[in-house]
């Protein structure tokens, strides 16, 4: 195993992680670690492959190259739904509802499969669980509307009630701010740490830098496919290469 | 060696026709995302008409081609404005039965008009042929393959350099898109409409020049299509006629090595095996 | 106390059913044989089709393979019905994990050509296999009994709807709609997607062949073009969808609905008869895209205007 930072336990790891398309080399190299419990916020320019970083942890991509430690066990070589059972939930950037089914059976969807030690095998014990969570998002209102009448802002929270549901242990969020108010980051980014202290730990991508700053533990920085800084908040935003590869123009 | 070169000139010439055939549905498919299980069925009619201009008035089916062009054009268009137009945007399995169900009409008001009689077109020339290489090349057969190849380099010409066919080609693209620069949808899904259902009723009536017509021919000519189109890469004109090529001669060749019982099954064959070993590049489409 | 009273419902509805054939003419016992042998296909597809969202053309397959199972081990190796019906059953079944495996990871429209040409080939494969009478098909031992075929019809369709029910409530069920919204989601929520589908397809398929199997001892003979026959696929397709895909009783009454209204036309002008589902069709898809059953929940609520807004959404 991995000797660098190894005073912190490490729930997650990733290893000299590559992905190329066909030429295009989405990803090259990124290694790091989190501790359990952490908040890593991933950010850089758009395009610079951090949503391609988080397909690649859930498994909806495979790497060309490098590794994936997910609690000691390597998992790069599993399909998404197995990642999904040992308790690893995303959501997606371009929201991705189940748009026929109610906002309920969405999230109760979550609680049927999801990480095998929070799973309901039961429709009715999972509803329940649902409904819970519809309340933990504020969702309650729209529980049984479709999932595809739903407005931007709630989208989002549905996305992050349906990843809850899960039981995740390692959560990936994509972007879950992007198109929210002050007031509604400021939910999220409440909503964001009851869910750390559940012990659940987090890997947020968000341009949001105001929201971003305040939540994360370290942060990551990804520019053009490669890392180019990782480390405290501070330390990491006064970094030149970083100041100069992202003008940080987001929403204050 | 005679015998094979002249199976294999068999095959790339009715592989020319073919790709004629699966013109119209791969456009169809390419730019509405429409499957149309009634294009079997365009072939038939556009068969039927061109037969009935020759026997008729005596004119010669190819000159009676651009007639039946019009009038099968013309036909699409209509059914595209008035009936497929209120349903393309549901779900692809709608496409798809509501175009069965045309199907299902068309054949049987074949059946009932024109009896479930083999018809062959029969002008003075359909039993002479040349000699090329020591292959015997009928001249209709011959012909057709000459009007095929024709018509699909002018479909890619009238897509490729007209203003219509760039609109077309966009509406392909990204509707949305196409829409902000003024295209008017539902006149261009009609037109594309029309111009697939011409173009298979220009291979009808050379198919009956070549072959029979009845009622029935339709089902088994789509499903070539299909095979055709998929292979082609639906609305690429160029593409669809090599993948007429690749079916005729892959058809006369499994003929004489395989047998006839074999000849049929092949296009479905290679069907089944192209979509399950190639599933990347078309998933995308879907 | 509601639910007891629909239980209650249905199980009149079943009975009555049942007590059909000894009241009716022999004719009319004859109809209700087909009509429940294809309400069981459309349940069948259903199952594939409107839970898992995959339209499948080529459940004929399955039938006829069923069939020639039964009719093979019956005509050749003189095995009893129930044994044959099971062997039937199990050659479907295992063709479905066979052909899923490759077939399924096909989408939509590729899917259903893919098994369209599966169909195809079928049919033209068997007509080569001495053991299955090639052309000319196979002759079962004659059993005089329609009253038996429908009760064991009936049955079978009881079952199909019972495990379509169960798939309603059932967790393997939920994770085969999410499949049909949103295939990647589904994964990544932790539905092994891959599987789901390839069961999905076995249970249609096994329900299809234990049709065909009944159907090959009640006609008492198979060959190639009628067992696997294309209109199968069309019609149980159309069935479901008129009836309601997704819905536990929406095939059952788009079947045994269409295949009553088709028998009335024929008896009254035969070749419309024909003409008939290609109109009903095209008249179905546009007016009620979404099947019958939602009709009826739509009219219900929102009056005439269901229509109307429907066609809004689905045209250009």
């Amino acid at each position: 195993m991995s000797e660098a930072l190894a005073t912190a336990p490490v729930i997650f790891e990733v290893r000299k992680l590559t992905k190329r398309f066909r030429g295009l080399t989405a990803l090259s190299d990124v290694t790091f670690q989190v501790s359990p419990g952490e908040i890593l916020g991933l950010i850089g320019p758009n395009g610079a492959g951090k949503t391609t970083l988080i397909s690649l942890i859930s498994g909806t991509l495979l790497p060309t190259s490098g590794e994936i430690f997910f609690e000691g066990q390597r998992i790069d070589g599993l399909p998404a739904y197995k990642r999904a059972r040992l308790g690893i939930g995303r959501t997606f950037q371009v929201m991705k509802p189940f748009p026929g089914l109610s906002v309920l059976e969405n999230v109760t969807i979550g609680a049927l499969f999801g990480a095998t030690e929070g799973q309901e095998r039961k429709r009715a014990r999972a509803r329940e669980k649902a409904r819970e969570l519809l309340e933990f998002t504020g969702l309650s209102r729209h529980t049984d509307h479709r999932a595809d009448a739903l407005g931007g802002p709630d989208r989002k929270r549905l996305e992050f009630a349906k990843a809850l549901a899960l039981h995740p242990k390692l959560l990936l969020l994509d972007e879950v701010m992007a198109g929210l108010n002050h007031v509604e980051v400021d939910e999220v980014v409440e909503l964001i740490r009851k869910i750390r202290g559940r012990g659940v730990t987090i890997l947020v991508i968000e341009h949001v830098m105001k929201a971003i700053r305040n939540l994360s533990d370290r942060l990551l920085v990804i520019h053009h496919g490669q890392q180019i800084a990782q480390g405290p908040v501070a330390q990491v935003l006064k970094d030149p290469q970083v100041v100069e590869a992202y003008l940080g123009k987001r929403r204050q | 060696m005679t015998l094979f070169g002249q199976i294999l000139a068999n095959g790339i010439l009715l592989g020319g026709l073919y790709g004629l055939m699966a013109l119209g549905m791969g456009l169809v498919w390419g730019v509405l995302n429409i499957v149309n299980l009634a294009h079997g069925a365009f072939i038939m009619l556009g068969g039927y008409a061109t037969y009935f201009l020759f026997t008729h008035t005596g004119l010669d089916p190819f000159l009676a081609l651009p007639i039946t062009m019009v009038g099968m054009f013309c036909f699409g268009y209509l059914l595209q404005k008035f009936v497929l137009n209120l349903i393309v945007r549901s779900a692809l399995l709608n496409t798809l039965l509501i175009t069965f169900g045309f199907d299902v009409v068309f054949v049987y008001m074949a059946q009932l008009l024109f009896s479930a009689d083999f018809r062959t077109i029969n002008p003075t020339y359909s039993g002479s042929s040349l000699d090329l290489l020591g292959v015997t090349i009928p001249y209709s057969t011959a012909g057709a393959f000459l009007v095929a190849l024709l018509l699909a380099g002018a479909l890619y010409l009238f897509l490729d350099q007209t203003r219509t066919g760039r609109a077309i080609r966009a509406t392909a693209q990204n509707l949305t898109a196409a829409r902000l620069y003024g295209v008017n949808p539902r006149r261009i899904y009609s037109l594309t409409f029309g111009v697939g259902a011409a173009l298979a009723g220009a291979a009808g009536g050379l198919y009956g020049v070549v072959s029979q017509i009845t009622p029935y021919i339709g089902i088994t000519l789509t499903a070539k299509s299909f095979v055709i189109a998929i292979l082609g890469g639906l609305d690429k004109p160029l593409g669809v006629i090599v993948g007429g090529l690749v079916l005729g001669i892959a058809e006369a060749m499994t003929d004489l090595y395989l047998g006839s019982t074999f000849k049929d099954i092949i296009s479905f064959g290679l069907l089944v095996v192209i979509l399950v070993a190639r599933p990347a590049q078309l998933v995308g489409r879907a | 106390m509601k639910r007891q009273l629909r239980y209650g419902g249905l199980a009149a509805a079943v009975v009555a059913l049942a007590v059909v054939p000894f009241i009716v003419s022999d004719s009319l016992v004859q109809f209700g044989i087909n009509a429940l042998l294809v309400a069981v296909l459309a349940q069948g597809w259903n199952v594939i089709g409107g839970f898992s969202g995959y339209p499948s053309f080529g459940n004929s397959v399955f039938y006829g393979l069923g069939s020639y199972g039964t009719a093979i081990a019956m005509a050749q190796f003189q095995l009893p019905f129930w044994l044959a019906l099971l062997l039937g059953a199990v050659i479907g079944t295992i063709a479905a994990f066979v052909f899923g495996v490759p077939i399924l990871r096909l989408r939509g429209p590729y899917f259903a050509i893919a098994t369209l040409g599966l169909s195809a080939v079928m049919g033209a494969v068997v007509a080569n296999v001495p053991i299955a009478g090639k052309n000319i098909g196979l002759i079962l031992p004659l059993f005089k009994g329609d009253r038996l075929f429908y009760e064991l019809s009936l049955g079978l369709l009881v079952l199909a709807t019972g495990i379509v029910f169960w798939l309603s409530r059932s967790r393997f069920g939920a994770g085969l709609v999410a499949i049909r919204e949103d295939e990647d989601a589904a994964q990544v929520m932790g539905i092994n997607t891959t599987l789901y589908k390839v069961l999905a397809f076995a249970i249609a398929a096994f329900l299809s062949a234990v049709a065909g199997g009944i159907h090959a001892y009640w006609i008492t003979y198979v060959d190639p073009a009628g067992s696997f026959e294309g209109s199968l696929n069309v019609r149980m397709v159309i069935m479901t969808l008129f009836g309601g895909p997704g819905t536990v009783f929406g095939p059952v009454i788009g079947a045994l609905v269409l295949s009553a209204v088709s028998e009335v036309l024929a008896s009254k002008v035969s070749t419309v008869a024909s003409l008939f589902y290609g109109f009903v069709i095209v008249l179905a898809v546009i007016f009620m895209p979404k099947g019958l059953l939602d009709v009826i929940q739509g009219v219900r609520t929102s009056g005439v205007r269901y229509f109307g807004a429907n066609m809004r959404r689905f045209r250009l």
